[in-house]
């Protein structure tokens, strides 16, 4: 996934992570595991991911299993962006 | 380091501003409007903007940071605000600034405050020699969408029942006004924001831009949105320099910190092309 590190850079941005950013794979996890990822922050986080990949998210796509880990949230930009 | 706290006459109402005034140089280095963000943005960013407004005051630029109408210290609501007249209220301030400075005159905005300043640019064009931006908004209805999701997630986070922007942009059109954040948003002012985008906007060309867009460190290039519209103007004969910084969102929400979040490089490149070469 050549997104990965570029979805951690905007976590790591976002939610001020620092160089905890740098531990994170594909299975870290962060809805529910990451304290500084609460409903306001998710916000800001579509928001980032919005602006960095010009794409648009739709409400019925911002789901718990779309921050569930690190992974799945890279999946979804991959996604959007091929489509 | 002195600044003034003043108002100044808006076509709404009266407008809070302040002015930090140039300190003396040997050639007058003209002055900047600073056009704030949208809503909580505004109140993220202040203390970027200050310390901005105090180190371009020190080169000689003087600098204006003002409140639009019904928002911060000026007079009216948030629910009165309109995009119309906020164009007004910037060019009431560079029309005092004008009186204040010498040299060039600029408008400098921040996300949505430089999608106003480029529309103010176009409607008072002999006004604005230079503009600069910093993470300017390119589209208002994208920046819109964001903003009524921070009532979304309140309500997730509340289980209460489910909103989505959708379902929000209809309830504002009908009754014509939305709270958000304890923002009153008024629908007039949500279907102009809507409206605008930056593509449609382009400088006139005896008119200098320099865009500062903040980047993740990995990634160091320009986002497909920027570079989009930089191709439109340049399109219509666009003297624009577009400059990336490595730096954190710092207008974001930061729900998680006391403090504010701050991006020295960016001030010391704003500087750097205000007062290098013409």
């Amino acid at each position: 996934m050549a997104t990965l590190d570029e979805v951690k850079t905007v976590l790591r941005d976002t939610l001020q992570l620092g160089d905890r950013a740098s531990n994170f794979d594909a299975s870290t996890p962060l809805f529910g595991s990451l304290p500084e990822l609460d409903s306001m922050a998710v916000v800001t986080l579509i928001a980032a991911l919005e602006e960095r990949f010009d794409l648009t998210v739709e409400d019925d796509e911002i789901t718990g299993e779309l921050f569930e880990t690190v992974g799945s949230l890279t999946e979804f930009v991959d996604l959007k962006l091929a489509a | 380091m002195t600044f003034q706290p003043l108002f100044l006459e808006g076509p709404t109402g009266r407008l809070f501003a302040i002015y930090f005034p140039p300190v003396p140089h040997q050639q007058n280095r003209g002055g900047l409007v600073y056009v704030p963000p949208f809503a909580e943005e505004m109140n993220q960013s202040r203390r970027m903007a200050t310390l901005q407004a105090r180190q371009l005051s020190k080169q000689g630029v003087g600098v204006l940071l003002l409140d639009l109408y019904g928002t911060g210290d000026s007079e009216g609501s948030f629910q009165d605000a309109r995009w119309e007249n906020w164009i007004g209220d910037i060019i009431a301030a560079m029309d005092w600034l004008v009186g204040q400075c010498g040299g060039p005159i600029g408008l400098w905005g921040l996300r949505l405050g430089g999608l106003l300043a480029m529309e103010a640019a176009q409607r008072a064009p002999e006004r604005v020699e230079r503009i600069v931006l910093w993470q300017p908004v390119a589209r208002g209805r994208r920046m819109l969408d964001q903003f009524l999701r921070v009532r979304v997630a309140a309500a997730m986070g509340k289980g209460g029942p489910s909103e989505s922007t959708n379902n929000l942009r209809k309830a504002l059109s009908a009754d014509g006004t939305l709270e958000v954040a304890g923002y009153t948003l008024p629908s007039p002012l949500a279907e102009a924001i809507d409206a605008a985008d930056l593509a449609n906007l382009a400088p006139r060309t005896n008119c200098r831009v320099d865009w500062f867009e903040l980047v993740p460190q990995t990634d160091s290039s320009l986002p497909p949105a920027a570079t989009k519209i930089a191709a439109a103007w340049q399109a219509e004969g666009a003297n624009l320099r577009q400059h990336t910084i490595v730096g954190p969102p710092f207008w974001a929400l930061q729900v998680w910190t006391e403090e504010a979040v701050l991006v020295p490089e960016l001030w010391e490149a704003t500087v750097k092309t205000w007062v290098g070469a013409r």
